[in-house]
């Protein structure tokens, strides 16, 4: 099964339209693949879906780097109980 | 004015002193003057048919801001009464039937004149929002947003609009005169033409190309200017407005407190309560209070817009050359519009939305209030439904109207609802939500977007909209019931139900309606449409005063609204809450309140990014440009609005720890 930092690529590949193997962990979704302010939404529902949980919109748009976005959705699935 | 029996016939000497100063009459008999009055005072000066001049003595401030010597020179006057302290000079042509205030000064002027049973543009047909007709609206010198509102949208009640038209029709008989009127203190100088025009105490006309058939409302606590080069046919322009460079106003009406200018072209359209309009072009539209619209190349037409903000190159188009220019639109109140945004109308807007790019398909996002509504390359409309929520400019609005009402006057015709969140765009946002939540459960996640009346949203962003909006729902009702308890606590223990219960006089509507600015619940519509049709309201102060009653009930309303909305939303009725619970309501209030400023802070925080700073230091190295940033813009701790946000959490929590130490003092 595919770890928490490679499904986050592979949905941050598929919405922004990169090569999730040339994503690194320390990329800001703003300044280094580009995502524009709707994209940001977009990318938290996917994260959403993907993992099956639900975030506090305030918390996960404060999340800026793919490294702190699998930090933050590994302490989500956690706290709600949902296997990883 | 002197009275009637202070004027009094000229003497021989006194005909004889005119005379051999230039002054000529028709008939010496016709012409009366009050006390004191110089000869000297009076030169040049042709007396047709029935002249009544006031006495002449002291000075007057002209347009320019000078005093000059009260007097006549220069002049033809045609049956005019002329009040005291006036100043008229330099007449190019003559001033024929015109009641001048006192204190009045006109100089340099072509013509002044009114033929006879003018209407002052009261009367004047305009096509609103529909140029193909259907939705004329007449003007008349009261007409207030919420009266034109009705007039030109309900017209699904045609027994209510012949009434209506019935009641504008007095107003508009009442306003025929042989006679114009230069109000007291009013201030004309440099215009070759005004015809059939009355102007109003206290207006300044200085430098307007030419005001044809139109009434100039204006008192001394709310002066209007008309300013260089406006032309101005088939008009009235409220108190405390201001048209001014070169702006181009055609069967239009301005209402108070507007200002157009620097060649903004109108035609066909209302502007009510604080619009601004400059350089572009409006046609057949409703401008709604606060329609603002500021750059080139904007063509406003045939929509219906409040409480509006147009971006540059802002465009519409009515008709696709088939059956002319039948196609209307609606933007209902708080909507925004990017730069060269385009739609093709027919299109409804949801309050408090922004739309960027050229829309090329019809769409009706009425129930979706607050999003982001953008067009694909294709034309078709994409939206993010509450986008917008939580955003810095939405906040920012909100604060902003009521501070910027420019109506200076006593009389204020326009009713003005400003709440952001209200039983109208909290109600959308629950209507909303219940749609998404429907196209959520049953759309297969193999779906990338799904339709949703016109507009396509992408599948995932319906659980993001209906996050949006149970945040704005719950927001707004827990803020609603707090202060409600937070009443209660200030009156002791046994308050709690008295202050949440409901008045007795309070109307419930699930539905609630934005009449020209004015929110109400739908009944109270309903119950004016009765009153109207059955003629117990007969008259235009009924109708206004009836208006003026619903506004007056407005919180209550709401207050009814929210009891049903909260029963809905939380499952928790109101009339059941104990202290105990009270307590937990604060703490919710508390925690989803701060995670909506955190939101708004979130959206500020992306005008310091560093994508913002693009552009930034100039020839010089990154850290030039991280320098150059917070010199020009400041960092984001410091700015005011940042800071205000973060003293709103801080004076929230405050407040909720505070509520419920006097909650548990009460238990």
């Amino acid at each position: 099964m595919a770890t928490v930092e490679e499904r986050v690529k592979q949905v941050t590949g598929r919405l922004l339209k990169i090569d999730p193997a040339s994503i690194k962990t320390g990329d800001n979704f703003g300044a280094d693949l580009g995502a524009e302010s709707i994209q940001s939404v977009e990318l938290v529902a996917s994260f959403e879906e993907e993992f099956g949980i639900e975030m506090d919109e305030d918390a996960a748009l404060a999340v800026t780097t793919v490294g702190s976005a699998v930090e933050f959705i590994t302490q989500v699935c956690n706290e709600q109980g949902v296997q990883i | 004015m002197s009275q009637e029996n202070t004027h009094r016939a000229l003497s021989a000497e006194e005909v004889q002193a005119l005379t051999a100063q230039g002054c000529t009459a028709d008939d010496w008999s016709a012409v009366h003057v009050a006390d004191p009055f110089e000869t000297s005072r009076v030169r040049d000066v042709r007396f047709e048919g029935s002249v009544r001049v006031g006495s002449l003595a002291g000075t007057v401030t002209s347009a320019s801001g000078l005093d000059r010597p009260c007097g006549i020179e220069e002049a033809t006057l045609i049956n005019c009464t002329i009040g005291d302290g006036v100043r008229i000079a330099n007449v190019g042509s003559h001033i024929a039937n015109y009641a001048i205030g006192n204190s009045a000064c006109i100089e340099d002027v072509g013509v002044i004149q009114t033929n006879a049973g003018s209407m002052f543009g009261n009367g004047v047909e305009v096509e609103v929002l529909n140029e193909g007709g259907g939705r004329e609206v007449s003007l008349f010198n009261e007409i207030s947003s919420q009266f034109a509102h009705l007039l030109c949208m309900h017209r699904y009640r045609p027994k209510f609009i012949a009434k209506l038209e019935a009641i504008a029709k007095q107003a508009i008989d009442s306003a025929k005169s042989d006679t114009g009127t230069i109000g007291a203190g009013a201030k004309i100088a440099g215009v070759p033409r005004i015809i059939d025009v009355n102007i109003g105490e206290a207006a300044t006309v200085w430098g307007a190309s030419a005001l044809v058939n139109g009434t100039i409302l204006s008192s001394a606590d709310a002066p209007t200017l008309i300013g260089d080069a406006v032309q101005a046919h088939d008009f009235i322009i409220g108190e405390a407005s201001k048209v001014t460079q070169g702006a181009i106003v055609a069967k239009s009406f301005v209402g108070q407190g507007c200002q157009v200018g620097k060649q903004f072209s109108a035609e066909g359209s209302l502007f009510f309560a604080n619009c601004e309009a400059f350089h572009g072009e409006a046609c057949s539209i409703f401008a709604g209070p606060y329609t603002v619209t500021h750059h080139k190349s904007t063509l406003l037409i045939a929509g219906l817009f409040s409480f509006y903000n147009a971006g540059s190159g802002t465009n519409q188009s009515n008709h696709m050359y088939k059956l002319g220019p039948v196609h209307e639109g609606k933007m209902e109140r708080g909507c925004k519009t990017g730069s060269f945004s385009y739609m093709m109308w027919p299109c409804r807007v949801g309050p408090f939305s922004v739309v960027l790019g050229k829309h090329t398909r019809t769409f009706d996002l009425s129930d979706f209030p607050f999003s982001h509504i953008e067009a694909a390359h294709d034309g078709r409309c994409m939206v993010v439904p509450g986008l917008n929520l939580s955003t810095v400019g939405t906040v920012r609005d909100g604060a902003k109207w009521p501070t910027r009402d420019r109506r200076k006057g006593s009389v204020k015709r326009d009713r003005l609802s400003f709440d952001v969140f209200s039983p109208l765009t909290v109600g959308r946002m629950i209507n909303g939500s219940g749609r998404l939540k429907d196209l959520m459960d049953n759309t297969d996640k193999s779906v990338d977007t799904v339709t949703i009346s016109g507009a396509q949203v992408k599948r995932v962003l319906l659980r993001g909209g209906i996050k949006y909006y149970r945040s704005g729902i719950h927001t707004y009702l827990l803020e609603k019931v707090v202060s409600r308890i937070e009443q209660a606590a200030e009156q002791g223990a046994g308050g709690l139900s008295k202050a949440l219960a409901a008045s007795s006089d309070a109307v419930y509507s699930e539905q609630w309606v934005d009449i020209g600015g004015q929110m109400m619940p739908r009944q109270r519509l309903e119950d004016l449409y009765a009153a109207v049709e059955s003629g117990k309201i007969g008259d235009l102060t009924a109708f206004e005063s009836a208006l003026d009653s619903i506004h007056a009930a407005y919180t209550e309303d709401e207050w009814v609204w929210v009891r049903h909305a909260y029963k809905n939303v939380f499952g928790a009725d109101l009339d059941a809450i104990q202290t105990a619970d009270a307590a937990s309501i604060a703490d919710q209030l508390l925690a989803d309140q701060s995670k909506f400023l955190n939101l708004i802070l979130i959206d500020a925080g992306k005008e310091f990014s560093e994508a913002t700073q693009t552009g930034f230091g100039q020839d010089g190295s990154d850290a030039d440009r991280v320098a150059d940033f917070l010199a020009v813009r400041g960092a984001f701790d410091g700015n005011k609005f940042i800071k205000q946000m973060k003293q709103a959490i801080e004076d929230l929590n405050t407040r909720i720890e505070k509520l419920k130490q006097t909650l548990a003092v009460c238990t």
